[in-house]
């Protein structure tokens, strides 16, 4: 289903005569030093921030601000988690999160998993005008849906409503949704379902019992792209929720303070950690059967 | 948006070959109409809030919809007002320049960055192609917000790391109390680092799929014909790599053409609007200075300004093997 890994096709060649390969290799042998400083250097400078973050997060206050900056933490402290979720609204705005999160999910994955197999199982006149159009909604400019939405929901009484939320989220995840699992769908092969056609399967039987269980592992990657589509929006959120209890968590970590340190980068750090290790930890763990599902939605996470 | 002659693709045979067994007509129907039930509740979502708000967005580029109309809902339609404001204010031109060379050099940076790393890959050890992927993921997975606020506390004047590295190295002088976010040239570069650090990793981990698809036997025998390393990679493996080089180049160029949250959280866009990129702007004009119908005019024109690379993007999606 991968758009951009595609195999490349290449005829066979004639067996090489094995001497030279051989005495290349061994030459070939010592750039693996050069590459592998490389590879280290670049690995410290890529995982650095993420390490400053947790570093900074549990050294207490006197260790953050110091004009030489400390590499570890000398008395590591869980000082700076506890003030991020209890001296904030740490608590109200993960349940926003959440509600806002799981309506999303089900609305697109429902609606998306309907979608996708009608595009996918069948042909019938304007299907591709229907796709392109689902490709080319995921590349339009934030503000393009941003604005009409915001006016039309502050007419409608939906904007700093989990509601109105919800559906600007399902509009923008709904496209490429629909696009990653249809690509687990067109991976069915036909005779599957001619089997079940020939046992006299309605197509809702052929739908529920036969398609839908093959496209399980579809269902849950487009799930996990909405999920961190959902989780990490900041800018419709922070644009219909006005109230300080209706923001989700990326507006609270973007709008951090606790009221008895002001701006503190230890807490900020902490809410840092809070808000984002455990979608990375996740991520991390799964990443390996996304990547191709990742290039073929041109989803970026 | 489609027509009832929908067939069915697995079972058009078998549909045909038992159909004068079957009571015809009602079976038949119901083929017909079965994909549109199934597209119609996601088709309402898409129509009532992607379809419709575009239409409502072009329209309210005509309109002067202002904060007065937030409250009150009345607005008056102006014609192409907004469209003459916005393009005899030098402003919004600087504002097109600014997007077009940032996002090129945004690009670039993370591009050949990584296709750099993706080259690496392929040379190194088990242990260590390990550690990279793992970290690159890390950098990949980490929230624009987040990262945006460890970059604040990174280049943060005074106690940054960033500046206490940089006063080190004895080049720039003493960077300690450096004001990233207050100078435009500084500004750039830390939202650059910021955006380059968060991009390379799909780049590179997508970029060494594909490379990973190469066949073997032609470097093997580029090599055997004495063709040096750079000579190979130049010729047959990004021969190979073009495809999908060109879908992530048009990828990153809409996505970095797009970028929000990142200039939004380090600089507000600013000192002086100096890193104000056209979404900022439009993000500006439209939900802080409030002027909603001025804002429309903004999303409109880089909406149509994305357009042509949409269309170039699907365009070679379908030429890369994706069918529809």
């Amino acid at each position: 289903m991968s758009t951009v890994t595609e195999p490349v096709g290449a005829p066979v060649l004639e067996e090489v005569p094995a001497r030279p390969v051989a005495a290349r290799k061994r030459r070939r042998r010592r750039p693996r030093i050069v590459s592998n400083v490389v590879a280290i250097v670049l690995s410290v400078i890529w995982v650095f921030p993420v390490y400053w973050m947790v570093n900074t997060a549990f050294k207490p206050r006197y260790e953050v601000m110091t004009p030489t900056p400390m590499f570890f933490p000398q008395h590591p402290t869980f000082s700076n988690f506890v003030a991020a979720a209890t001296e904030s609204t740490f608590l109200v705005n993960l349940r926003n999160s959440l509600i806002v999160v799981v309506g999303t999910l089900i609305f697109a994955i429902v609606l998306g998993a309907l979608a996708s197999a009608a595009l996918s199982r069948f042909r019938f006149r304007g299907r591709k005008l229907i796709l392109v159009v689902v490709l080319a909604v995921q590349m339009l400019p934030g503000t393009a849906l941003l604005i009409p939405q915001f006016v039309v929901f502050n007419q409608m009484g939906l904007t700093n409503n989990y509601f109105g939320l919800i559906l600007a989220y399902v509009a923008a995840t709904l496209p490429f949704t629909i696009w990653v699992m249809r690509g687990f769908f067109v991976a069915i092969p036909v005779e599957i379902e001619e089997a079940a056609r020939v046992d006299g399967a309605t197509n809702w039987q052929i739908l529920w019992r036969v398609l839908f269980p093959l496209v399980t592992p579809g269902i849950i990657a487009s799930s996990i792209f909405a999920f961190i589509a959902a989780w990490n929006d900041y800018l419709v959120a922070y644009t219909f929720m006005n109230d300080q209890s209706m923001y989700t968590l990326p507006v609270w970590l973007a709008t951090f303070t606790t009221p008895t340190t002001g701006t503190d980068f230890g807490g900020l750090m902490a809410a840092s950690v809070l808000f984002s290790l455990p979608v990375v930890i996740f991520f991390v763990i799964i990443q390996r059967n996304l990547v191709s599902g990742m290039s073929a939605g041109a989803v970026k996470g | 948006m489609s027509s009832p002659s929908a067939t069915l693709v697995a079972g058009e045979a078998a549909v045909a070959a038992d159909s004068p067994r079957q009571p015809r007509s009602p079976r038949r129907n119901s083929a017909r109409f079965f994909p549109l039930w199934l597209l119609t509740p996601a088709g309402i979502v898409m129509i009532a809030l992607v379809i419709v708000p575009i239409a409502f967005l072009l329209f309210t580029s005509f309109t002067d919809y202002d904060q007065r109309s937030l409250f009150t809902g009345e607005f008056s339609i102006v014609g192409f007002q907004q469209y003459v404001t916005i393009f005899t204010d030098p402003d919004f031109w600087w504002a097109i320049i600014r997007t077009i060379l940032f996002t090129a050099a945004m690009v670039l940076g993370t591009i050949a960055i990584g296709m750099g790393i993706s080259q690496l890959l392929t040379r190194l050890g088990t242990t260590m192609k390990y550690i990279l992927t793992i970290v690159l993921v890390f950098a990949w997975a980490m929230p624009t917000v987040a990262s945006s606020q460890i970059w604040n506390w990174l280049f943060q004047p005074g106690y940054g790391v960033v500046n206490w590295m940089l006063t080190q190295l004895h080049i720039f002088g003493d960077m300690t109390n450096a004001a990233w976010a207050n100078n435009a040239f500084l500004a750039y570069t830390c939202i650059w680092l910021l955006i380059v650090w968060g991009g390379v990793p799909f780049i590179a981990l997508t970029m060494y799929a594909a490379q990973s698809q190469v066949d073997p036997a032609y470097i093997e025998a580029a090599r055997l014909d004495g063709a040096s390393e750079a000579r190979i990679y130049w010729t047959i493996v990004l021969r190979f790599l073009k495809p999908t080089l060109l879908l992530v180049t048009i990828l990153s160029v809409i996505w970095d053409f797009n970028v929000f949250n990142q200039i939004w959280l380090v600089s507000q866009g600013g000192p002086n609007n100096a890193t104000s990129t056209i979404g900022i702007w439009a993000y500006k004009t439209a939900f802080v200075s409030t002027h909603v119908g001025t804002g429309a005019a903004i999303t409109v024109v880089a909406t149509i300004m994305l357009l042509a690379l949409t269309g170039l993007y699907i365009r070679n999606l379908l030429k890369s093997g994706e069918e529809l």
